[in-house]
């Protein structure tokens, strides 16, 4: 097939007209797996401090008005938890930025690393924040729910509050947990097989 | 490790070029599956244990991921997307006619199926039926029936 030689011989002609690819940009393909769920881990951390709050901010009826006026304290104390929640965001930024610029899988495996663990602390931060307002919340709850049913005793015994209060934070800390390990352990989970990927290739190195 | 990867492949990067230029049409979906095509190879790096040259063994996951796995992600190129296909021949001095030919056999080739696509590569690449039967995983004398199959898939295109 004559057309075919021809196209052969032109085929082989063209090698050169290729916009060539730096090593640069080789590296940066190999990792982008990896710089893509961290991408996410930041989207999903803003997504879920605008919501929240959005959420906090149409919600703030009598309960919460009575909470705020009760506990003057907690209210700084929820601006502090803002900023430390920011910082968690800019620490995710700043995985971010460095995952997408690394180039050897020895470092990429020392980000992966690292945003794990700043994933960690912050779900346990979450979680001990959580817990911290729980608590205030459940006392000031329980103990306006007992002074309706027994307007007599005013006053419960510490011992009943305690327990009260236990139950409440085993229920409200696996909720926050779960929450948290749907949200973002399964993008965790994507950067650890990542991880392991890497880490079988450095092994063979 | 990854270093040496990396320089081979920047070496060895005018065989990924082509691998897509055959499966693509656009710009950008050819630099879709060159990177496609980048991530694959480096997964099955640590497999490849230097027996075969490091083009042989690149062929064949290149070819592979333009078949199976570009497939499942991108829609296959219409019929008459062809006409949207911007088809490149080399910058030597061809008479009118030849260049018609060119061009009629570079579209021709587009519309054949990847299978079909990965052969008529291996021809242009002028690797022998030995190898093409060894990087496509089918025996030799498949590989030629194929290909005499093809030529006379691409005649009928030529001349309907």
């Amino acid at each position: 097939m004559k057309e075919l030689d021809l196209l052969k011989k032109d085929w082989q002609k063209t090698q050169s007209q290729f916009k060539e690819v730096s090593e640069n940009e080789i590296y940066s393909m190999i990792h982008k797996k990896s710089s893509s769920v961290v991408k996410w881990i930041l989207i999903v951390s803003i997504i879920e401090f605008v919501v929240l709050n959005g959420i906090g901010l149409f919600l703030s009826d009598d309960f919460t008005k009575k909470f705020t006026e009760l506990h003057p304290y907690l209210n700084i104390f929820e601006k502090v938890n803002y900023l430390i929640v920011l910082g968690f965001i800019y620490l995710f930024y700043r995985n971010y930025k460095s995952i997408s610029v690394v180039d050897s899988s020895k470092r990429l495996i020392e980000a992966i690393l690292n945003t794990r663990k700043i994933v960690n602390i912050y779900i346990i931060w979450n979680i001990a924040i959580g817990s911290f307002f729980g608590v205030f919340g459940a006392i000031d709850g329980f103990t306006a729910a007992y002074s309706k049913n027994n307007s007599l005793k005013a006053h419960i015994e510490p011992v009943t509050m305690a327990i009260s209060v236990a139950v409440s934070l085993l229920i409200i800390i696996p909720i926050i947990w779960v929450f948290y390990k749907l949200v973002y352990g399964w993008l965790l989970r994507n950067l650890s097989k990542n991880y392991e990927e890497l880490k079988k290739i450095n092994l063979e190195n | 490790m990854e270093q040496q990867f990396v320089s081979l492949l920047k070496e060895n990067q005018n065989l990924i070029h082509k691998v897509c230029r055959l499966y693509t049409c656009t710009e950008d979906t050819h630099k879709d599956l060159f990177q496609e095509i980048t991530i694959q190879l480096w997964k099955a790096y640590p497999k490849f244990r230097g027996e075969a040259k490091f083009s042989t063994w690149a062929y064949r996951v290149a070819l592979n991921t333009a078949i199976t796995l570009y497939r499942k992600d991108v829609k296959q190129v219409k019929t008459t997307e062809y006409e949207k296909c911007s088809f490149f021949i080399s910058q030597e001095e061809y008479n009118p006619e030849e260049e018609e030919q060119l061009k009629l056999m570079y579209k021709a080739i587009h519309q054949l199926n990847d299978i079909e696509k990965a052969l008529v590569f291996m021809y242009l690449e002028d690797k022998d039926y030995t190898e093409i039967a060894e990087t496509l995983g089918i025996s030799e004398v498949n590989a030629r029936v194929k290909m005499n199959r093809i030529k006379g898939k691409l005649k009928k295109i030529l001349n309907p």
